[in-house]
């Protein structure tokens, strides 16, 4: 029950704050602009399509329009999750106010759960904000619904992973910003080995936090890109929680 | 059983001895004060009792339970302000009262958080964002979320810090009321007025041990001094002063000032004799500071 406390409370503190608005108005700027660009593409596209048969059976909604606006909007995460997990536990250690946290009758997981699913929880009305582009898309097309939410699902997954990496960072230091500069550059250098060569196949892609965004981004369901998420979830929340018990023995 | 149990405790940081093997008992419904000089060890021991810090060595017992093998147990039983009161000021009075509550496991956290607004003052301001309160208020918003959870045990480390005199009487006859309704307090300061009129035993703490604890009349009951002014001061007179029966020394400070100390209440002998040789002020004095001072070194 705490944890849905320490949720609400974290998800409402970010509508109270300006980094929350920066970060959601930022958030869709940036994807209503790669959105236009994407949909006069696909647009062209389709009006190349009518001359060309064969360009007709190539071109698709999901393949072309939903895969790489999703995509490409992965590299926005990578700067405005660290801004969502960079206050979690910097600004209470700062402000002395993780003291009451540590002195009610919650456990440590129970802090550390509410604290991510309220960044979560903010992630998810970040991305309630984007379902006017499948709604349009319904109304003059036919788009796969599936698709959409499985990429949906994979934002969800990758934003999370980037939060739970970003609450650890904020768990080390009281500065906000520091904490910041640490997930961005460990979310960059995940990000980057997918660049590394070896293909798809090779350890430092699979490593890659993106690889594993990019076929749910196409709609394609695999276990294996679940598993590599909840496991990175996992790890971070789990070194958070030892982290914020060694507070009581320092 | 006591309400609060405490038997060798020991909390070291790297190589500092802040707490050394510390032992008391509080029973129910008692007010006990810390006192102590600044880095005493009375914000760590608080710290270890309400759960947000571990000890190296010995238990705290709540009620019975043991803070270390069932902190949630203990924590319920809890209330606790620490020096900073650990505010979120984007919030409003109302709004973190309620998640305080929620958190501490309150019965019903909305009209928890209500009654703790009436009870400490804050109905003018619980619709106010907290960053924008005054310290006093501010101050209130802490005991306020102490208490939210109607504890059996209130740990306030400074709760007067930042109160004017007459919040200070507020908060004196709130913590009174709650003793009076069975809550044990237990609270820290460096006021020693306050601790005088408000705790039934203090504990005196320094550099981690404890260096007395008994009820304040007995701590500085034993020693009184009474401070005499004299128009005409003569050294026939120090000797008038130290003929009275319980006068253990007499001190001429110069300006017809003089000490005089005993085992007793001497106010009256001394009042009789002081008269003859022009008496313009007298005033006698609690032992207790000067009983602190000595015990913490800070008289020399």
């Amino acid at each position: 029950m705490s944890t849905f406390a320490i949720a609400g409370r974290e998800l409402r503190s970010l509508f109270t704050t300006v980094t929350g608005w920066l970060v959601l108005t930022g958030y869709l700027f940036l994807t209503g602009f790669f959105w236009t660009a994407m949909a006069s593409m696909y647009a062209m596209q389709s009006q190349d399509a009518i001359v060309s048969p064969y360009m007709a059976a190539q071109v698709d909604m999901t393949d072309y329009l939903v895969a790489p606006f999703f995509g490409n909007t992965a590299i926005v995460w990578l700067m405005f999750c660290p801004a969502l997990s960079m206050r979690l536990f910097a600004s209470e250690r700062k402000d002395r106010t993780l003291e009451l946290l540590l002195t009610a009758p919650v456990s440590t997981a129970e802090i550390v759960l509410g604290k991510f699913f309220g960044a979560l929880g903010f992630v998810a009305v970040m991305l309630a904000c984007t379902a006017h582009y499948p709604l349009l898309l319904m109304r003059w097309g036919n788009p796969d619904l599936g698709a959409f939410a499985a990429a949906y699902l994979g934002t969800l997954l990758l934003a999370g992973g980037l939060l739970a990496m970003g609450m650890l960072f904020s768990a080390f230091t009281e500065s906000q910003v520091v904490a910041f500069v640490l997930t961005v550059a460990a979310g960059l250098t995940l990000w980057v080995f997918s660049w590394v060569g070896g293909g798809a196949d090779s350890l430092a892609s699979q490593i890659a936090i993106v690889t594993h965004a990019q076929d749910l981004f196409r709609g394609i369901l695999r276990l294996s890109d679940i598993a590599y998420f909840i496991a990175f979830i996992g790890v971070f929340l789990f070194a958070t929680h030892q982290r914020v018990e060694s507070f009581r023995w320092s | 059983m006591a309400m609060i149990e405490v038997e060798h405790l020991t909390k070291r940081y790297g190589t500092t001895l802040a707490v050394d093997d510390l032992s008391f008992s509080v029973e129910r419904g008692e007010i006990v004060g810390f006192l102590g000089p600044n880095g005493a060890g009375k914000s760590t021991t608080m710290r270890i009792l309400c759960g947000s810090l571990g000890a190296t060595g010995g238990r705290a017992m709540v009620d019975g339970i043991d803070v270390m093998d069932d902190p949630r147990g203990a924590k319920r039983k809890i209330g606790y302000l620490p020096e900073a009161p650990p505010l979120y000021t984007e919030m409003t009075v109302r709004q973190y009262l309620r998640f305080c509550g929620k958190i501490k496991g309150a019965d019903k956290p909305r009209d928890a958080a209500e009654v703790a607004i009436e009870k400490v003052g804050l109905t003018p301001v619980a619709h106010r964002i907290i960053g924008n309160l005054s310290k006093g208020y501010r101050q209130r918003v802490g005991i306020a979320q102490a208490l939210v959870h109607s504890p059996d045990v209130l740990v306030l480390d400074e709760p007067n810090s930042g109160l004017d005199p007459a919040q200070r009487a507020e908060i004196r006859t709130l913590i009174e009321e709650l003793a009076a309704g069975d809550t044990t307090v237990i609270l820290s300061t460096h006021v020693l007025p306050e601790i005088e009129a408000l705790c039934d035993r203090v504990v005196i703490i320094h550099q981690g041990r404890i260096v007395a604890q008994n009820t304040v009349d007995a701590l500085g009951g034993d020693a009184r001094v009474v401070k005499v002014t004299v128009d005409e001061p003569s050294p026939e007179l120090a000797a008038r002063f130290e003929a009275i029966a319980g006068v253990t020394a007499v001190k001429a400070r110069g300006d017809g000032l003089y000490l005089i100390e005993g085992s007793t209440d001497l106010r009256r002998e001394v009042a009789k004799v002081a008269v003859d040789a022009g008496l313009l002020e007298l005033s006698g004095q609690r032992q207790l500071e000067d009983v602190f001072l000595q015990l913490t070194g800070g008289a020399e």
